[in-house]
């Protein structure tokens, strides 16, 4: 099973089906899922570390949280994650090693401002041969 | 995709269905939708009235939990929806109940521009609104506001940027609570919020949201078109926009905060986005607090952007704008909570009324309205789609009566922005916009296909409902002629 994700439709925002072998294998793809409803995002080679850390008691929560903190860097910063150095996922804990990169605003194209990842539908769960996540984006 | 809706729904007349208490467990009051049988059909197509059950089982919950004939799927609370908690009686306060876009709401300014006269620079109206309204994601304002200035224009609301030069004293007066809700503490908006918000006042952003340039198309109550300087053939501006990510933070920070709150007062709810405090308790004015601050935020934004929108037409029509008359007819915020009067048993009690996606609509002699428009009642704009109408209205008595003061807020989406996408294929909407006579510029590149007007029910439905109801009656219809999106 490839890590990979897939849009699906609510009424008058968009939702995000991610599926991974591992919890930790979700993160990747539920980054890239979130950045294809803005747009189409170039970075530029000026690059800085990022790092994420959180604990809580629902796994769902926590991916959550961590989509949040990468749409506010990406508002704020205009940063966006483009590797993965190293992810941990379990039910309690996420910690989040990757780097990120300044956007180039000439080539970036853009679709959507997300409001918030919000808490509608939003679950993770085990599947045969991994985990899927869905979470849905306010627009 | 979407699933359908198969719980009850009992017709009590022409304009309102009703879904029993008894439908599941923990309802407090029956749900009641506004819609008419064409609207129905397409409101069973998706979740949203067992979101109006959902929130039928808030605490402290008034009467019923309404929803407006615009209805569609939300989080939490469905879009379109009305419910009012009385504080005394355990009431509590949701953030769901506002949405994310705090205080997104509608002005209108009116000119004296004849369409007839203007015909040929509409296009030219339109690019330079375009090039002067900022628009579209990662696109910052004329002014970037310190932390100190971001606390004063949340504490002032829209004084605080007319006296900057952003506007005109009469725009005060012509907005809802004149541009600020009291009780608002900038102090409680957290930094994250600021850093949001710092270079996003006076700016559009993108989804639904719009710049339209329209043409009275229609009065239907002259009397009230003429308080409100509305004249057939002349040119309006429309504004619908919102707190941007100011408010999507103090909403988002709302949530996060409130999330362990339910289960601390032994509050069992149906659905985590209906996370809620009881009025009174710190959690609730905590959230109330800086929600106040947000709408704030809000009226500052759309009032700069009337600035910028009188900037425009002035260069275009080489006039003043003050010449063009261009006099702010009204502004309303149809996402917020406020403490409001309302008979409950023969008795004024102070109820919290959450509208979702819905616009207040004061009937006339309400005390809250401004002198000129006591005698008609309060002005309800309701945005349509890009391609046909919007309406404005006035606020009858059986707002008071049935719906907590309150109306629909637009037409209400019946597509997908995916389905709305695949539509497209193989069209081109903005030339099918422009053969219906409508210029339009947009920076995203899906924004024109998935805010279509087939993606939206017919406004004109959605008026009709509430106008038959006595909730609001019909003034004056507008047609766009231009508009600009994100």
């Amino acid at each position: 099973m490839l890590p990979h994700f897939e849009l699906f439709d609510h009424t008058a925002d968009m939702g995000v089906q991610v599926i991974a072998p591992t919890m930790a294998g979700l993160m990747a793809p539920a980054t890239q899922g979130l950045y294809s409803i803005i747009g189409e995002l170039v970075a530029t080679s000026k690059q800085e570390a990022f790092q994420f850390e959180l604990s809580g008691n629902d796994p769902a929560i926590l991916l959550r949280d961590y989509l949040n903190q990468v749409l506010f860097v990406f508002e704020r910063d205009h940063r966006m994650l483009i590797s993965f150095e190293q992810t941990e996922f379990s039910r309690e804990h996420l910690i989040v090693n990757a780097t990120a990169a300044a956007l180039d605003p000439e080539k970036c194209v853009y679709s959507h401002e997300v409001k918030a990842i919000t808490y509608h539908e939003l679950s993770i769960r085990e599947i045969e041969g991994g985990f899927e996540a869905r979470f849905i984006v306010d627009i | 995709m979407n699933e359908s809706y198969s719980g009850p729904l009992e017709r009590l007349d022409g304009n309102r269905w009703r879904i029993p208490k008894s439908y599941k467990p923990g309802m407090r009051v029956d749900g009641i939708i506004y819609a008419n049988d064409v609207l129905i059909e397409a409101i069973k197509g998706d979740k949203s009235p067992e979101q109006v059950a959902n929130v039928a089982t808030l605490p402290g919950i008034v009467r019923y939990s309404l929803a407006m004939p615009d209805i569609h799927w939300g989080y939490g609370f469905c879009i379109g929806g009305v419910a009012a908690t009385d504080p005394e009686q355990g009431g509590v306060i949701s953030p769901g109940g506002v949405g994310y876009d705090i205080n997104c709401g509608v002005r209108l300014i009116r000119t004296n521009i004849k369409f007839t006269d203007a015909k040929n620079k509409i296009e030219q109206l339109v690019n330079q609104l375009f090039r002067d309204v900022p628009c579209g994601v990662g696109q910052g304002g004329i002014v970037k506001f310190n932390k100190s200035e971001l606390c004063k224009l949340m504490a002032e609301g829209s004084r605080y940027v007319v006296k900057r030069g952003f506007g005109w004293e009469s725009d005060i007066e012509a907005t809802e609570a004149h541009g600020l809700i009291e009780g608002a503490d900038p102090s409680l908006v957290s930094d994250r919020a600021l850093q949001r918000g710092s270079d996003q006042c006076g700016t559009l952003g993108s989804g639904n949201h719009f710049m339209e340039v329209q043409v009275v198309e229609k009065i239907d109550d002259p009397q009230a078109a003429a308080v409100m300087g509305l004249v057939e053939g002349n040119l309006t501006v429309m504004i619908h926009s919102g707190s941007r990510g100011l408010g999507y933070q103090v909403c988002e920070d709302a949530l996060h905060e409130l999330q362990d709150t339910p289960r601390k007062y032994g509050i069992d709810l149906p659905d985590k986005q209906l996370s809620c405090a009881p009025v009174h308790s710190n959690e609730g004015q905590r959230y109330l607090k800086t929600m106040r601050a947000a709408a704030n935020f809000a009226w500052c934004s759309r009032q700069i952007m009337t600035h910028l929108a009188r900037e425009a037409f002035a260069r275009v029509f080489e006039t003043p704008a003050e010449r063009l008359q261009m006099n702010l007819v009204y502004d309303v915020a149809h996402n917020i909570a406020k403490m409001e009067p309302y008979d409950v048993d023969g008795v004024s009690t102070s109820l919290c009324v959450h509208r979702k996606g819905a616009t207040r609509a004061f009937p006339p002699g309400h005390p809250e309205l401004p002198e000129r428009y006591r005698p008609i009642g309060q002005p309800v704009l309701v945005p349509g789609d890009m391609g046909r109408a919007s309406y404005v209205l006035v606020g009858q008595p059986g707002s008071m009566e049935h719906t907590f003061g309150s109306s629909c807020h637009g037409a209400g989406r019946r597509m997908s922005r995916g389905a709305a996408i695949r539509a497209s294929k193989g069209r081109s909407i903005k030339k099918e916009l422009l053969d219906r006579g409508v210029i339009a510029r947009a920076r995203g590149r899906t924004g024109l296909e998935e805010e279509q007007p087939d993606a939206y029910k017919d406004v004109t439905h959605v008026v009709g409902v509430l106008h038959d109801a006595h909730i609001s009656r019909k003034v004056a219809k507008l047609r766009p002629i231009g508009v600009i999106k994100g």
